[in-house]
């Protein structure tokens, strides 16, 4: 992956300097050749195209502006109820992920997503423990953190 | 009972560099626009502070291998070398010099004299903030 943005921008150096021409432009159009040729022999490298991981990147911020929206929806429809029923309750959450920068933008992600708070992560850091406003619908909560947030991470992570 | 730290000490790996870059930004700025040596050395300093609250004092000290005192002594240095620089062409003390150069990357670049006593106040700020937090840290 690295190796990919590194041989991109060479080759757009490579191009800038071929035409002796030093400009922004230049250069954009230089990188977006070297982004031609490195798709169109994407069979040489062992790892993902780094492009596709950019545009998980994109998916996954796109998904937590959707999810933060409904969930402020959801906890400001809490707040207005005339009658509070709310069921609070700590539960523990098993995560595949290892990597610590994995683990922090799952925890912000949860956290930022209103009705949902990371107050601990585990010792061997394989479980989150999570507070949840309304634990009415817990399994629902793990559910919709497996299938959207952390299908997102490990799509943005997979080599 | 040592807990699990891994939020905190990865976002402060990150947010340490991008406050690190702030404080050289405001520190440039101090000539045309609110800024300087004073307010660069104390975002600084603020940083170096996340790190330390985020890991501990022994860690810190093995990352950033600096003397503190001595970075005091060489701002004051620095900023008495500046100030008196100019008694020795027979201007005042204190006469600070500044012209256009022609720099083979930047292009046309003012250079000020009073950019390098702002870096002295810069380490003595930095310098200072740090062995105060340093030395009652220590203190078992």
């Amino acid at each position: 992956m690295s190796f990919q943005i590194l041989l991109n921008l060479f080759l757009a150096f490579l191009w800038m300097f071929l035409s002796s021409n030093y400009s922004v432009s230049r250069f954009i159009i230089g990188y977006l050749l070297g982004l031609v040729v490195i798709i169109a022999l994407r069979k040489f490298f062992k790892s993902r195209l780094y492009i596709d991981r950019v545009w998980a990147v994109i998916k996954l911020s796109v998904l937590f502006i959707k999810e933060l929206i409904l969930a402020n929806v959801s906890v400001l429809t809490l707040v207005v109820k005339p009658k509070l029923e709310l069921q609070p309750a700590f539960f523990k959450y098993d995560t595949k992920l290892t990597e610590e920068w994995e683990i922090t933008l799952l925890s912000s992600l949860i956290t930022l997503t209103p009705g949902t708070v990371v107050v601990h992560v585990s010792d061997d850091s394989k479980s989150l423990f999570i507070h949840v406003i309304d634990s009415n619908d817990i399994e629902e909560t793990i559910d919709s953190i497996k299938n959207s947030f952390e299908k997102a991470i490990l799509e943005v992570s997979r080599t | 009972m040592k807990t699990n730290d891994v939020i905190i000490q990865f976002t402060a790996k990150i947010v340490f560099f991008m406050i690190f870059f702030y404080a050289v930004h405001i520190f440039f700025a101090g000539h045309y626009t609110p800024g300087g040596g004073f307010v660069g050395g104390l975002v600084t300093a603020s940083a170096i502070v996340l790190l330390i609250v985020a890991f501990d004092l022994k860690t810190v000290q093995t990352i950033l291998p600096i003397n503190y005192i001595y970075m005091v002594a060489c701002g004051l240095i620095l900023a008495l070398g500046t100030a008196a620089f100019s008694m020795f062409t027979g201007k005042p003390f204190f006469t600070h010099f500044f012209d256009y150069f022609n720099l083979p990357i930047l292009g046309k670049t003012s250079l000020h004299t009073a950019a390098l006593f702002d870096l002295g106040v810069y380490l003595v700020v930095v310098g200072v903030t740090m062995t105060i937090i340093q030395t009652i840290g220590e203190d078992e």
